[in-house]
């Protein structure tokens, strides 16, 4: 399966140059920030304190946001050494029931990204232990807008947050529920393409969710090289 | 046992065509739900933090980024062109160049699919040209690309030092000696046969193509001395070293050897020199080409990292059921001893990297032997070096390999062809396997000499 | 493994289970509880990170993934900046002087100034005083100067380096040695049990005997969970922790002492300051006091003073 397959509409391109240019610009500024830091440190003994942490959460950012688009562009790699050997119907088949266990598996993981990140953003946690049955009731130690990073300074920008989430006192770091906030967002996305995705299987647009290899798409510019025999 | 129950779950969603990352997570997290008492929102934790808390494993996005600025900006060529100066008037001088190549490259580029495309694609071309079969090309590069991920920088290394926490640092000195070896080997088998088989020979274009050819290289080769003299020579630590590498591969591709970006000749036309046009500085940060690399690059270490994090998960669950431990019991008892034990890890790893990507098998077979391998007296080191050598032994071996797929790709022949092309070439590797599993002093004297000897703090 | 019907309380921490001071004591509270609590309670201990780090380990137990842990007291600043007081170099004099203060009312509060975070101190372990060191010889406060040094996230910490002309450095734990080793930073600081269990001193110029610092752990567990014991249950589990840590703190002057030789038959160098060469550090240090002193409180700067003066005595 090809992962070159595009969006047609204009809205959809948008979206596809949007995901795209995303996943550069965050790489790009992982890539700059541990550059300079090596820099400050090596030429000028000093160095941006934050900026470890700084990357660490663009790392995850990176990862978070980028799953769905993989999703999108079937990228995400797999084993297809069975499902090339069965029929096609036995292999959309199976395809369909793939797709269903992508499905659960990105609620489940949206029900625990919720749950996570949603008591740093003083927000109940949903009660159930596989699906959600509804919120919890908040308790005294529910609320954990409080909880802040280890080493990025609070931005002054952003203090207007303050007396909406943190009773007004003043965060000396950025609080937690920042950074995290990609975990939900990133499992939401998940759960929308993996849906798209069955859809896409079940009306037999595409008849897998793998790719095999990590290497495909540079394996199909160069293909051309060796292949007039 | 549980655990059996649960690794026969992760094999059956593989093999209907779920994703990797996708059967790890959704395996494990059913059973930590059933198992344990252990909330979802604490797998979203393991998932954020595989990331976010792996400090090591930021090396990776950064090697990646760096070898695509190499393999778009033009390095792969001028390393080819440099390797046929030395070696491809050799009898096979041609495959011998192929295999030098894939050496040189794979001490820019932390992977072994990487490789086998920048390289062998140009390569298998040249060698079919001057009178190789296609099957033989491929089953050189197949196997030499292999050495993409033992000779440094590896992003499967620093894989096994993030799960072992071991350092990377020494684990990309272990695999200098053993690198170094195996390709050596390669090159001495190629020419056995080409002296049989009456292979062709190139002809000697004097050193002034190795000066020229060389000269042209070097920018692209003085990688290999940022990357292992930054790290060695205390300038930075390997993640900071993946990074300086991947800022320095885009300034050669966009501003020296001017093969992409604002400078690079469109449709056959020549690169522009930077002095003719220096806003080039500026404009190679927002050139399409730019965002197009970052791109492809952050795309492979999302796909990656979605596996690795989702073995994060199965780790955890591990930890959680207390598996290593009880495994390590069990072998303990049983008295294995470390050549058994090391028997049983290289004969896991063999039939494991059938199935899953390195990367991830590496991070959820490592802390299942890591412990028995301490209490066994086995140097973590050497361990180290082991699986890699087995990981590239995996991606070679029928029926399925990475190296195969990506070989019968950029070759464009049948997977079955290139297995069998690959064969011969295979029973060197595995002599190699061999000799690194049981002459441990092939790994661990180089690291051992530059950086004292290893501790164990566990 | 525990048995059915046992109720199961994970530890988490990050060093090994029989070297490291804390994990000598988790180990010991862990057989304690599972010898004496037999069928009532059961202790699962996860060392080394294998679960959580100790920035993962406070969020894992408000949300009651994990039931204890003893993170280092630096880690509560988030918290309370009281803990700071422990980061201020030269504060205490010895770890008899950390220890009377640990115990008295004002230690017992910090014990408690978390509740309303929902997490509860228990009890506070040693592991000791800290030490600097370099690449270079590490004499007067100067030498520093210039000198990359890797700290722990703290901002006091950071703050005595800046005091000292000397640049922090961020790095993870297990990039230590290698860094160290081939100078991406030039020094470290910590407590003899950690040079030596680090190999440090083999990657150092040599070790210059300060006691500066105080890096000690405190045992924490959620309040949610600690109340929702049953009375009885949750007594003999304190009592227990309890009486480990008084001979697992008694015992750290002996460890710390052996850890020091170790590091000495290693051949390493140890420097110690004559007492107008340790006054110069103090002098070079003591201005970082005032820049925490709103933090950790003025009266409890003089209740620490006290202390040392009295234990001097
Ligand atoms: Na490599
Ligand atoms: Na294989």
């Amino acid at each position: 399966m090809s992962s070159h397959s595009q969006s047609q509409s204009a809205l959809g391109r948008m979206v596809n140059e949007i995901e795209e240019t995303a996943i550069a610009v965050i790489l790009g500024i992982m890539t700059l920030i541990t550059f300079v830091n090596v820099v400050l440190r090596y030429g000028f003994n000093t160095g941006l304190i934050w900026g470890l942490e700084a990357v660490t959460i663009l790392f995850a950012w990176l990862v978070l946001f980028g799953i769905s688009y993989a999703v999108k562009t079937t990228a995400h790699l797999g084993v297809d050494a069975l499902t090339n050997l069965v029929p096609l119907t036995v292999r959309r088949a199976l395809a369909i029931i793939a797709a269903v266990l992508c499905i659960v598996y990105a609620a489940l993981l949206m029900k625990g990204a919720w749950d996570y990140w949603a008591n740093f953003a003083n927000l109940p946690q949903t009660t159930g232990r596989w699906f959600p049955t509804g919120f919890e009731e908040m308790s005294r130690t529910s609320y954990r807008s409080w909880y802040e990073v280890v080493d990025i300074p609070m931005p002054d920008w952003l203090r207007f947050i303050e007396p909406m989430i943190n009773e007004g006192e003043p965060y000396e770091k950025l609080p937690r529920f920042i950074p995290y906030v990609m975990l939900p967002f990133g499992a939401l996305l998940l759960l929308v393409r993996f849906v798209q995705a069955g859809v896409r299987v079940w009306t037999g647009a595409q008849d897998s969710l793998i790719v095999s290899h990590e290497a495909e798409d540079a394996v199909q510019d160069v293909a051309h090289m060796n292949r007039e025999d | 046992m549980d655990v059996v129950l649960l690794f026969v779950c992760i094999i059956g969603l593989m093999l209907i065509g779920v994703p990797i990352a996708v059967s790890l997570g959704l395996s494990s997290v059913i059973f930590l739900l059933v198992l344990s008492d252990t909330s979802l929102s604490s797998v979203a934790q393991s998932f954020y933090q595989a990331m976010a808390g792996h400090y090591t494993l930021l090396a990776i996005p950064f090697f990646i980024l760096a070898s695509s600025f190499m393999s778009t900006g033009g390095v792969a060529r001028r390393i080819i062109r440099v390797s046929i100066a030395l070696v491809g008037h050799m009898h096979g001088g041609l495959a011998i160049a192929g295999v030098f190549a894939c050496m040189l490259f794979a001490a820019l580029s932390g992977s072994s699919p990487a490789t086998v495309v920048a390289i062998g694609s140009i390569v298998i071309a040249g060698m079919r040209q001057v009178g190789y079969t296609k099957d033989f090309a491929a089953g050189v590069i197949a196997n030499a690309g292999t050495l993409g991920i033992l000779i440094p920088p590896s992003i499967v290394m620093v894989v096994y030092a993030s799960a072992t926490d071991v350092s990377v640092g020494r684990m990309f000195l272990a695999g200098v000696i053993p690198g170094l070896l195996a390709g050596t080997m390669l090159m001495i088998a190629i020419y056995i046969m080409a002296r049989v088989k009456k292979l062709p020979k190139g002809d000697w274009l004097g050193w002034g193509e190795v000066f020229v050819a060389g000269r042209d290289a070097l920018w692209g080769l003085f990688l290999i001395v940022i990357i292992l003299g930054g790290i060695y020579g205390g300038i930075f630590t390997p993640t900071e070293a993946a990074a300086v590498a991947a800022v320095y591969a885009f300034l050669i591709a966009n501003f020296v050897y001017c093969d992409m970006g604002p400078l690079a000749g469109r449709n056959g036309e020549r690169n522009t020199p930077l002095w003719r046009k220096p806003i080039a500085l500026v404009t190679a940060f927002f050139h399409r080409d730019t965002r197009d690399t970052l791109f492809e690059a952050g795309k492979l270490t999302i796909t990656l990292m979605f596996i690795i994090a989702n073995a994060m998960i199965l780790k955890h669950v591990l930890t959680d059921e207390q598996i290593p431990q009880q495994i390590a019991a069990v072998m303990l008892d049983a008295g294995f001893g470390p050549i058994v034990f090391l028997i049983i890890v290289n004969v896991i790893l063999l039939i494991g990297g059938q199935f899953m990507e390195p990367s991830g098998l590496l991070v959820i077979v490592a802390p299942l032997v890591f412990p028995i391998a301490i209490e066994l007296g086995i140097d973590p080191i050497h361990l180290g070096i082991i699986m890699v050598v087995n990981m590239e032994i995996g991606m070679i071996t029928p029926p399925v390999g990475l190296n195969l797929f990506v070989t019968s790709g950029v070759a464009g022949m049948p997977m079955m062809s290139v297995v069998r092309a690959a064969l011969p070439f295979l029973a060197v590797l595995f002599v190699f396997l061999i000799m690194v599993t049981y002459i441990p002093i092939l790994s661990t004297w180089l690291p051992t000499t530059f950086m004292g000897p290893e501790i164990i703090t566990n | 493994a525990c048995d059915d019907g046992e109720m199961v309380i994970k530890f988490s921490h990050v060093t090994n289970t029989d070297k490291h001071p804390k994990g000598i004591a988790a180990s010991l509270l862990q057989q304690r509880i599972n010898d004496e609590m037999d069928g009532t309670a059961c202790m699962e201990v996860y060392p080394n990170s294998t679960l959580y780090n100790d920035d993962q380990v406070l969020e894992a137990m408000l949300n009651g993934d994990v039931q204890m842990a003893a993170p280092s007291l630096s880690k509560f600043e988030q918290f309370t900046k009281v803990f700071r007081i422990f980061d201020l170099p030269f504060m205490f004099v010895n770890m008899d002087a950390v220890d009377t203060f640990q115990n008295s009312e004002t230690g017992k509060a910090m014990k408690e100034s978390m509740t309303r975070r929902g997490l509860l101190g228990l009890q506070f372990w040693h592991n000791g005083l800290t030490q600097f060191s370099a690449n270079k010889p590490l004499i007067s406060p100067e030498d520093a100067k210039g000198l990359k040094f890797r700290v722990q996230p703290s901002e006091v910490l950071k703050a005595n380096m800046e005091q000292l002309g000397a640049s922090p450095q961020p790095m993870a734990f297990s990039e230590v040695y290698g860094a160290l080793q081939t100078g991406v930073v030039d020094g470290q600081e910590n407590t003899w049990s950690n040079i030596y269990g680090q190999k440090f001193f083999e990657v150092q110029d040599g070790i210059t005997e300060t006691n500066h610092g105080v890096l000690d752990y405190m045992v924490v567990t959620s309040t949610d969970w600690w109340d929702s014991l049953d009375d009885d249950v949750r007594t003999q589990i304190a009592t227990i922790l309890e009486e480990v840590t008084t001979e697992r703190n008694a015992a750290i002057a002996e460890v710390d002492a052996d850890n020091r030789q170790a590091v000495l038959d290693a051949g390493a160098e140890i420097r110690e300051l004559t007492p107008e060469q340790r006054q110069a550090w103090v002098d070079a240090l003591k201005p970082v006091w005032e820049k925490f002193t709103d933090d950790v409180g003025q009266e409890n700067i003089d209740a620490a003073q006290a202390i040392n003066a009295d234990v001097q005595g």
